[in-house]
């Protein structure tokens, strides 16, 4: 009797542990982050980036941390305070509630209590339905900061980022139904076990379909989380910061820290969906722990999204709209057959 | 001619497909990501050193027996174009100056001043110069105003040193505020 209730209640402490451990390190992401976007954008324009706190700017993020907290939390008068209120928690869980189902590797022991802990929080079968699903929540926070905020340039962006949002959703949704009929199976774990064995059994290697399912995988995922080229709904030019253009200290840190945890998803999912996971390319002769290749291969997509960023300009929003259902959703639908026939 | 429009319409399809620009793009990008950086960490990290014509605030200067050169003619004063150098003479046979003419008062504005170094032509003795000195912003316009007492001291580059460089620097904190010395000895061209 006693033996049971030990095993369950060790359960619920690993994975309460789990949760607090994660969050944790989500909460902390746009530290470094921030500091690596801000580096990566003054290298490529000529520049030296962040220098003047601490060894190479180091601490810039953590003044950055600081400044937001005591800015002034302003609501505007007009503004519709209580969802005006919300929208930032709006947008910050759903990018936080992704990560039940994202596998970080396979089990591993605990060294002392020699008990196999697996590295993610939950296995759902149907872990990519519950995870499009609960990133797509995500459009609420941005569509209720950008109407609630009674600001033109808010309101237009916040516009801008339903309408997009909505167009991408499908064509993502297509390329992970692609990835599901590769790989015979929802779960994200699953997804990761099918592609093992060398870099010929990625998703990304099943030719011809692999790489146009990443191709409109990735372009989606630009558009999903907001970034340039398709970042219309922040568009500093001609929308001042767009949806969050009235959101001022904690709340605007709520906003960017649920924008670059979306990146991060993002990069993980390209990862998981595309490049075989912590499956490393080919056999070394000496074992590299599964963690490195994982979050080595994120950190180069990561790398992806911010070169971009400093690369391509904006589309204008009627090219986003063409690229959206002109382009990406009939190459899916067709892509869609090929798959099938190549799988019968 | 029709056939090659053709092959170049395909051509350009295929381009498109394979994202060829971006990618030509991201190359781009990447290499001015891998290249050397161009800021310069002005002032406590680097310092630009001028080349030797530049012309920056002026000196006074002295000859070797450490007497002022300058024998306050007022030529510098008369062809100044702005206005802007103020000479007042009187007589000293102490042996301040090589001459027993002295300038009393020898002002210089430089809120003025357009550092055209008519000056330097005009002066006899060489006793004016424009230095390599460029760090003159100030809060008010009575400190742009140096006298003849400021513009002795040598100034901390000498002028037989070759310009158009980079120069590492440091900050010194001082009681008075806050100085930026240029450490000569190690400068580098650098390519931009």
């Amino acid at each position: 009797m006693g033996q049971e209730k030990v095993l369950l209640v060790f359960e619920v402490t690993l994975i309460v542990l789990k949760v607090i451990v994660l969050s944790l390190l989500l909460f902390l992401l746009p530290l470094p982050m921030t500091w690596i976007e801000r580096k990566i954008a003054g290298h490529i324009q000529g520049r030296l980036g962040p220098f003047r706190v601490g060894p190479h700017g180091l601490l810039q993020p953590f003044a950055d941390l600081i400044k937001l907290h005591l800015k002034e939390d302003i609501v505007p008068d007009l503004a519709d305070k209580p969802l005006f209120k919300l929208a930032p928690i709006f947008s910050l869980v759903p990018a936080l509630a992704v990560f039940v189902v994202i596998p970080f590797g396979e089990e591993i022991t605990i060294p002392f209590l020699d008990r196999p802990v697996t590295m993610y929080i939950s296995d759902m079968n149907i872990g990519l339905l519950y995870l499009l699903s609960v990133a797509s929540l995500g459009i609420y926070g941005t569509i209720l900061g950008g109407w609630s905020s009674n600001s033109k340039y808010a309101l237009l962006g916040g516009l801008r980022s339903a309408a997009q949002m909505i167009s991408y959703e499908v064509a993502i949704s297509f390329a992970v139904i692609g990835v599901v009929m590769l790989n015979n199976s929802l779960s994200l774990v699953e997804i990761v076990r099918s592609q093992g064995e060398g870099i010929w059994n990625w998703n990304i290697a099943y030719l011809p379909v692999g790489p146009i399912w990443f191709a409109i995988f990735f372009i989606a995922a630009l558009a999903e989380i907001n970034r340039i080229p398709f970042d219309l709904s922040e568009d500093e030019g001609t929308l001042a910061a767009g949806y969050h253009t009235e959101y001022s200290g904690v709340r605007f840190a709520f906003f960017m820290l649920a924008e670059y945890v979306a990146m991060f998803t993002m990069s993980i999912l390209n990862v998981i969906l595309f490049f075989g996971g912590w499956n490393p390319p080919f056999s070394l002769p000496f074992q590299l722990p599964p963690v490195f290749w994982f979050f080595g291969k994120v950190a180069l997509f990561v790398y992806l999204f911010m070169w971009i960023r400093f690369t391509l300009p904006r589309y204008r929003y009627d090219q986003l709209m063409t690229i959206g259902w002109k382009i990406l959703i009939p190459i899916a639908l067709i892509n869609l057959m090929l798959t099938g026939l190549l799988r019968i | 001619m029709n056939e090659k429009t053709f092959i170049t319409n395909i051509f350009d399809f295929v381009k498109k497909i394979l994202f060829f620009d971006f990618l030509k793009g991201l190359r781009v990008t990447f290499g001015y990501n891998v290249s050397k950086s161009i800021t310069e960490r002005y002032p406590d990290q680097e310092k630009w050193i001028p080349y030797d014509r530049f012309r920056g605030v002026h000196t006074l200067n002295r000859d070797e027996q450490g007497r002022e050169l300058c024998v306050a003619c007022e030529l510098c004063s008369k062809i100044c174009p702005t206005d802007c150098i103020t000479v007042i003479p009187m007589e000293d046979d102490t042996g301040r100056g090589i001459a027993d003419r002295v300038p009393k008062v020898w002002d210089v504005d430089l809120a003025r001043c357009l550092f055209c170094g008519y000056c330097e032509d005009a002066c006899p003795t060489t006793a004016v110069r424009l230095g390599r000195e460029y760090e003159y912003a100030s809060f008010d316009l009575s400190s742009a105003v140096l006298n003849k007492d400021q513009l002795l001291v040598p100034q901390p580059i000498p002028e037989s040193f070759k310009g158009g460089v980079h120069a590492k620097s440091r900050l010194i904190k001082t009681k008075e505020g806050i100085e930026v010395k240029a450490d000569l000895s190690q400068t580098a061209k650098r390519k931009v």
